[in-house]
């Protein structure tokens, strides 16, 4: 048996360490450790502070999904304080959460994951006429993919940003990888797997137009958040308000934050989420996913084949509260449930809705310390947000020293990352996830669907076709995660036009509100309030649970996507996605394990928001252990 | 740093005897007549600024606000302007072959490679609050710091704490300053800050060889000289007293002034006003949110965001004279230049 650590994880988010446990002879990984290696404490920093503040504090958890965490932290006040926010506020909110959907799994496709995928060395091997040649058989033969994404506003003639494909511009790039790897300087490509048999499975060609899209998009991407800046002020880091947004519509007013030239610059940018989405993404995650598929490397599913989750996110119009269960009537993206068993196909799947009342109910969502580096007076038991206890227990590492380590103790404690769990049990969440949950829920007939869901669905069989494989075996694997990333970012950017058009028909009607000030003042607040925020991060469902006593925030708790993802093993044995993703690849080459590198990529790890800490109702901060109180966040 | 060519020039070696220079070089180190081209390339090619760039506690927006940039782009500054050999977020190499090519990017370019640190180190729990391969990333900083000719700190993380050094500072965090003393720092602060602001001090760096002046913060002057109330675009309403006094009212729309909804414009030092964000396309006044100060110090824990305050401290800035940052020094002393000579012509 060998152990491989990885420390540092690279092409991430935030501080990870992964080992495993690979049996030399076979391949086979015998067992694996996620952990999480940072903490921040912001769940602590926001005690006492003013609610209307939250989501500034909050969003900074995490500036890759940056507006989500603000996004969940202005729900979360506003569910607390009855606050229905303005409808032009809301279809604003989805716009910018669109957004970040679709430049968040498109960044993580090109500049995170795709070095896993393709070889900067092999495309130096490429033929440039044969790789425009490519170029242009891979548009006609899965561009239709771009007709199943609807636009209600045509106001796009032709598309701007088309995917060069005359061999003058891929020598070019050539050209560029070949002079920077002959200056011996080789920068971000230096060090590297790069003779690993796996970068060999694609033909140099596809690698060539791969790296040259890495560079295109690098350059494009600051423009899918254009939204964000135009709304919120500035990306990363928006601006957001508790009751609605500040951007002030007027038709009237020069200086209005939004007007028709405003709204102009938004949509000019709405038509380059599309087109990077439909021309660059999608197709080139086709080329790729199909060959390997065809391959045979169908693996990496691991959690995902047993049991999924999703809360449900894009509410159509405003809401009247979340855990009241009018959130869960609005949504138009109805991957609000628990999906078991998938792999053995969508008709014989379990299928388990979840709504409001869920995210109150101190059964279903729970998170365990058993393995993680804090205590409870109880470790076999799982505790509720809103029920937690913060006692940050360092106990180091299994080989090596407190500050030095060999390796981690998978049987003792080994992570700053906690284990939640649906009813006692692990759950993979993340737009694979999403997808087999709504996909499940309309198949099994247990939903109305939107015309979200019937796109979800449609992108699903049109992914089937390509491939010629039933849903249930191509999406749980790596690959399949991987190209659920891709459909979902196609779905944000539909989602973006669809909610622009809203916006542009009630200013049309004469409706120019973006914020409800009624309950701003805190003179007008109940003496407690209790509320909860959820949305679906790009890496996942998001929670976030609130407890406000007299104006001030008393408790404030975060239980987020790579938290269940990245999570430590349960005490029932349970283990989370990571870990299962590696033990269910191969590794080919001992001390180069690629395979469980992409297979911990496809998940998109965010570990700064992953680690965090919850406090118990008005329990004091002196019991908590000194060292400044170590929360994690 | 200069080509070899230039040292050569500089002390005056006509280019016939660089390259006789440059023959008798390469039969020494036993390389054949044909590299005899390329070792003349390698000469005259200036390397491109080494960087190495570390993440501490953050949030990565600062990476982020970075390849926003639209001038110059991120790809440009990249490929061709800097040698990104370290990178969490981008480095296509991980663990021990990361950390690898660190130490020997160390080695190699030691005392000319630029230190960029995202984010900070948690002194708590004896460092182990922030793990980077299996050791305290503070110690990771202190021991990446040694050979850096300059140290950028970005964003507010790095230059003085931010979010998770905010009350009650759970994990003793602190701004890389407090940790390393003996090398010059270039502060460039902003939660994140922006993107032409970010690629503008590597420009410079690329550009001029040379750290940006910076004023008594140690804050580059070009970009933090003046504060958001001094540059706004709606300080024309604050002079003439026309306020937004409730989010969404009749001065909302007409774009007025956000003073009493508490903008920290007057006690803020940035480029929001002027260069903005997006290269001009917009910023939080702009969208119709006050500023909240997060290029300054301590800003999480000036009061309620939404508050007019009294008694934010303003550093003086403008008055003090500004110690700039040391000059680099150009890596030519004779014994350097063989040495380095072979590695680099070795090094394909």
């Amino acid at each position: 048996m060998a152990r491989v650590v990885v420390d540092p994880v690279t092409r991430i988010e935030g501080h990870l360490r992964i080992e495993i446990i690979v049996d030399e002879k076979t391949g086979k990984v015998v067992d694996a450790l996620s952990s999480g290696t940072m903490w921040r404490g912001i769940e602590l920093i926001l005690r006492g502070r003013d609610p209307r503040d939250a989501w500034a504090f909050a969003q900074r958890i995490c500036g890759v999904c940056t507006s989500i965490h603000a996004l969940a932290s202005v729900r979360c006040i506003e569910d607390a304080l009855d606050i229905q926010i303005p409808k032009n506020a809301n279809y604003i909110r989805n716009i910018m959460h669109g957004s970040l959907q679709v430049h968040d799994h498109l960044v993580h496709f090109y500049h995170l994951h795709a070095l896993d995928w393709v070889s900067p060395v092999e495309a130096l091997k490429a033929d440039p006429v044969q790789t425009a040649v490519l170029q242009n058989q891979l548009l006609e033969k899965y561009g239709a993919i771009g007709d199943l994404l609807p636009d209600p506003i045509g106001h796009r003639a032709y598309p701007k940003k088309f995917p060069k494909a005359t061999p003058g511009y891929f020598r070019a790039f050539q050209e560029k990888i070949k002079k920077i790897v002959e200056s011996g300087q080789l920068g971000i490509f230096a060090a590297h797997w790069w003779d690993h048999p796996d970068y060999k499975l694609l033909p140099p060609e596809v690698h060539l137009m791969a790296v040259a899209h890495y560079l295109n998009m690098l350059d494009v991407q600051r423009e899918l958040f254009i939204p964000q800046v135009v709304f919120g002020g500035k990306n990363p880091h928006p601006h957001y308000l508790v009751g609605g947004m500040t951007c002030s519509i007027s038709l009237n007013d020069m200086n209005a934050p939004i007007n028709t030239e405003r709204l102009a610059v938004v949509e000019d940018s709405i038509y380059t989420q599309v087109e990077a989405v439909n021309l660059f993404y999608l197709v080139d995650l086709l080329a790729i996913g199909h060959i390997y598929v065809q391959k045979g490397q169908t693996y990496g599913g691991g959690l995902a084949k047993k049991r999924v989750i999703g809360y449900g996110e894009f509410p159509d119009e405003p809401y009247k509260g979340i855990k009241t269960g009018d959130y869960h009537t609005k949504i138009l993206y109805h991957c609000n449930g628990v999906v078991e068993d998938f792999a053995e196909g969508v008709e014989k799947a379990k299928y388990y809705p979840l709504v409001g009342k869920d995210f109150a109910d101190p059964n279903v969502i729970q998170e365990f310390v058993a393995h993680s580096w804090y205590k409870y007076p109880d470790e076999s038991k799982g505790l509720h947000p809103w029920d937690g206890i913060t006692e940050p227990h360092y106990t180091g590492p299994k080989e090596g020293t407190k500050t030095n380590w060999k390796y981690l103790d998978e049987k003792g404690k080994y992570s700053w990352i906690k284990s939640p769990r649906w009813r006692g049990k692990p759950c993979e969440m993340g737009p694979l996830a999403r997808y087999i949950v709504t996909y499940t829920a309309v198949k099994q007939g247990h939903i109305k669907p939107s015309w979200m869901d019937e796109m979800v669905v449609r992108q699903i069989d049109f992914v089937s076709k390509v491939l010629e494989l039933p849903p249930h075996v191509w999406l749980p694997t790596t690959v399949g995660r991987t190209a659920a990333r891709g459909l979902e970012a196609q779905l944000g950017a539909a989602a973006n036009l669809y909610f622009l058009k809203k916006l542009y028909d009630n200013i049309k009607a004469g409706d120019t509100s973006v914020a409800n000030m009624e309950k701003w003042d805190p003179s007008t607040w109940l003496k407690e309030a209790k509320g909860v925020g959820i949305t679906e991060a790009p890496r996942g469902a998001l929670g976030h649970w609130v407890i406000i006593k007299d104006g001030k925030i008393a408790n404030y708790q975060c239980v987020v996507p790579t938290t269940w993802n990245g999570g430590a093993r349960d005490p029932m044995g349970g283990q989370g996605a990571f870990e299962e993703c590696m033990k269910d690849s191969p590794v080919k080459v001992i001390d180069k394990p690629l395979e469980a590198l992409r297979g911990i990529h496809s998940f998109d790890p965010c570990l700064a928001c992953s680690t965090h800490v919850y406090d118990t109702e008005g329990r004091e901060i002196v019991e908590v252990k000194v060292q400044g109180a170590q929360a994690c966040y | 740093m200069e080509t070899f060519w230039e040292t050569f020039k500089r002390h005056g070696v006509s280019r016939r005897d660089f390259l006789r220079f440059a023959t008798a070089i390469t039969g020494l180190m036993g390389l054949s007549p044909s590299m005899i081209p390329e070792v003349v390339r390698a000469l005259e090619t200036k390397p491109r600024v080494p960087v190495l760039w570390i993440h501490g506690l953050e949030c990565t927006c600062c990476s982020e606000s970075f390849i926003r940039s639209a001038t110059p782009l991120a790809s440009d500054v990249l490929l061709s302007m800097i040698s990104l050999e370290y990178d969490d977020t981008l480095s296509a190499a991980a663990g021990d072959a990361i950390e690898r090519h660190r130490e020997e990017i160390m080695k190699k370019y030691w005392g000319n490679y630029i230190l960029a640190v995202e984010g900070n180190p948690p002194l708590g729990e004896d460092g182990m609050y922030c793990i980077i391969g299996g050791k305290p990333f503070l110690e990771n900083l202190k021991e990446t710091a040694k050979g850096a000719k300059a140290v950028i700190a970005w964003g507010s993380c790095a230059s003085w704490g931010c979010v998770q050094a905010a009350k009650p500072n759970p994990t003793t965090a602190v701004p890389i300053h407090k940790v390393i003393t003996d090398k010059p720092i270039i502060k460039v602060p902003g939660c994140p800050p922006i993107a032409e602001v970010m690629t503008g001090v590597i420009m410079h760096l690329a550009l001029f060889d040379s750290i940006p002046p910076l004023d008594s913060q140690g804050r580059p002057k070009q970009f933090y000289g003046n504060r958001i109330h001094d540059t706004c675009y709606r300080r024309a309403f604050f002079n003439a007293g026309q306020f937004v006094e409730r989010f969404d009212d009749d001065g909302a729309k007409k774009g007025w002034c956000l003073y009493k909804v508490g903008c920290r414009g007057p006690t803020t030092y940035n480029s929001c006003g002027n260069i903005r964000w997006y290269n001009g396309l917009s910023y939080p006044i702009q969208a119709g949110h006050g500023c909240i100060g997060c290029a300054e110090e301590n800003f999480w824990d000036n009061g309620p965001f939404y508050e007019r305050l009294t008694n934010i401290p303003v550093p003086k800035v403008e008055a003090s004279p500004d110690k700039v940052g040391a000059t680099l020094a150009a890596a030519a002393a004779a014994g350097a230049v063989a040495h380095g000579l072979l590695s680099k012509v070795r090094n394909k």
